[in-house]
């Protein structure tokens, strides 16, 4: 498998907040990991990134195990919450971040970064600056950061979390749009049910730190602790 | 009405302001100022021409200014920069955090005094070095204190996010986190820079009186009660906070902000 987390045990202090977590995941996918606060969903994320040490347990990424690896050095890319785009830079030096690091020239720079903004729809923002853009925007400006480097992995934490309702459902079908053309592997975290459905080819749901992971959407569906029973109830009640 | 009221309170507070300076102003050009006369018997820019006048002692003193306000701004901010991250990030922040607020405690003449035998001991007293290592006793804290806001979660998030997007710990110091940082640097240099500009306590034990700054040259002149250098030296002593305070308020405190 593309993607194989092995026995991930993650303990701050007492607590126990990843249970020998274990999944693998195909490439060119996405899986959903839904769950509520404080699951240990982001904690899974960030491990898998390089950002935060696991206490015990191994990730092998493309056959070659990542989990010794600095952040730097796994070529997987982390999506926070807030878009964090550089406040110092404009669009499209945000988006040719991750390309000068990697020191590509000025004219690689120019036509990667002009294809992306046309791919997000965000050419006529090429020179503005973060505090000039809907969060939307923002948001997409963040993707286009992450894919232009094209990661094997990316892994997204609640990326929608903080737009609203209208803005939020564009970019679910903007992310699906981008995932198909750019061959995403993804993990997306979320707490939102609707969501978790609509952007994972597989799901998983977290709960005190154990992932369990659905062979189908009909048995995520038929799972009371997903609260997809609820859901359908409350609307059937509604009628 | 309001208006006119706001209007003649605003005008109140800029001539509280600027009175004083043009005061000073004109005490530097006058010779005979006796009461009750409102204004100066004879104006002359004999106290102004002394500075340009060989051996004079205020140029000296301006550049000895400089130079330990320079030295005491730079090595504190950058040392502040520094330790401040490792106290923000440091579990037992609120007891570094407290303990940086102790040199405040005392007022800055005792604290002298008290460190004064030291200084003895490493023959600094006395030497330019003594005084700038004396006053950063004082802005070395307070510069850690006033930079530890910026090392926030924020700020961690974007290290973080260089990281997985392939940079080093350096590439994301230079590229975001010291940008990122420049505004609150230069604010703290520069108030870094006026207290050291205008201390006088630390500079005049430690300094032992043979390092003559600015400041204690206006002490020296009104209790010679030559009034009019007096008044020259603070007028030269206000012109590099009021460039600065110009700075950052044109350059500065909208991106701080």
């Amino acid at each position: 498998m593309f993607l194989e987390v092995n026995n991930i045990t993650k303990n701050y202090g007492a607590r126990r907040v990843l249970d020998e977590v274990s999944f693998q995941l195909a490439a060119h996918g996405t899986l959903s990991v839904l769950g509520k606060s404080g699951c240990g969903k982001s904690t899974l994320l960030k491990i898998i990134a390089g950002i935060e040490l696991q206490d015990s347990g191994s990730i092998n990424l493309n056959e070659t195990t990542i989990s010794s690896l600095r952040p730097n050095e796994r070529n997987v890319v982390y999506l926070f919450q807030e878009a964090l785009l550089f406040p110092h830079l404009n669009v499209f030096e945000n988006i040719a971040f991750g390309l000068r690091i990697r020191k590509e020239t000025s004219q690689q720079i120019k036509q990667k970064v002009e294809a992306m903004l046309q791919s997000l729809e965000l050419t006529e923002h090429t020179t503005k600056m973060p505090h000039q853009l809907s969060g939307g925007q923002k948001q997409r400006v963040a993707f286009g950061r992450a894919l232009i480097i094209n990661p094997p992995l990316i892994l997204l934490d609640e990326p929608f979390s903080s737009l609203d309702v209208e803005i939020r459902a564009s970019m679910q079908q903007l992310y699906k749009t981008i995932a198909k053309q750019f061959d995403i592997t993804a993990l997306f975290v979320t707490h939102d049910l609707k969501e978790a459905l609509l952007m994972g080819d597989t799901i998983s749901y977290m709960e005190a730190g154990k992932l369990h992971l659905y062979d189908s959407k009909q048995s995520f569906i038929e799972d009371a602790r997903t609260g997809v029973q609820n859901e359908i109830s409350f609307w059937k009640e509604l009628k | 009405m309001e208006l006119i009221r706001k209007n003649i309170t605003l005008v109140l507070i800029a001539i509280g302001c600027i009175l004083p300076v043009a005061i000073l102003l004109a005490l530097s050009f006058a010779q005979h100022w006796v009461y009750p006369h409102l204004l100066p018997n004879t104006f002359t820019s004999e106290a102004w021409s002394y500075i340009f006048k060989k051996g004079n002692n205020i140029t000296s003193s301006i550049f000895t200014s400089l130079m330990i306000a320079l030295a005491v701004a730079g090595l504190s901010t950058t040392a502040g920069f520094f330790t401040s991250r490792l106290i923000a990030y440091h579990k037992k922040k609120n007891i570094l955090l407290f303990l940086a607020y102790m040199p405040f405690i005392l007022s800055p003449v005792i604290f002298a005094v008290c460190l004064k035998y030291f200084f003895i001991k490493l023959n600094l007293s006395g030497t330019v070095a003594g005084v700038i290592l004396a006053q950063l006793i004082i802005a070395f804290p307070y510069a850690t204190i006033v930079l530890t806001s910026f090392w926030n979660l924020r700020i961690q998030q974007y290290q973080m996010l260089v990281h997985t997007l392939g940079g080093s710990d350096q590439y994301a110091f230079a590229k975001v986190v010291y940008p990122l940082a420049v505004p609150m640097l230069l604010v703290c240099f520069f108030q870094c820079f006026l207290i050291s500009w205008f201390e006088y306590g630390l500079t005049l034990i430690i300094g032992f009186g043979r390092v003559q700054t600015l400041t204690l040259r206006v002490f020296q002149f009104l209790t010679e009660a030559n009034i009019f250098y007096a008044a020259l030296s603070c007028c030269l002593l206000i012109i590099p906070p009021t460039i600065l305070l110009w700075i950052n308020k044109k350059f500065i405190l909208h991106r701080v902000a």
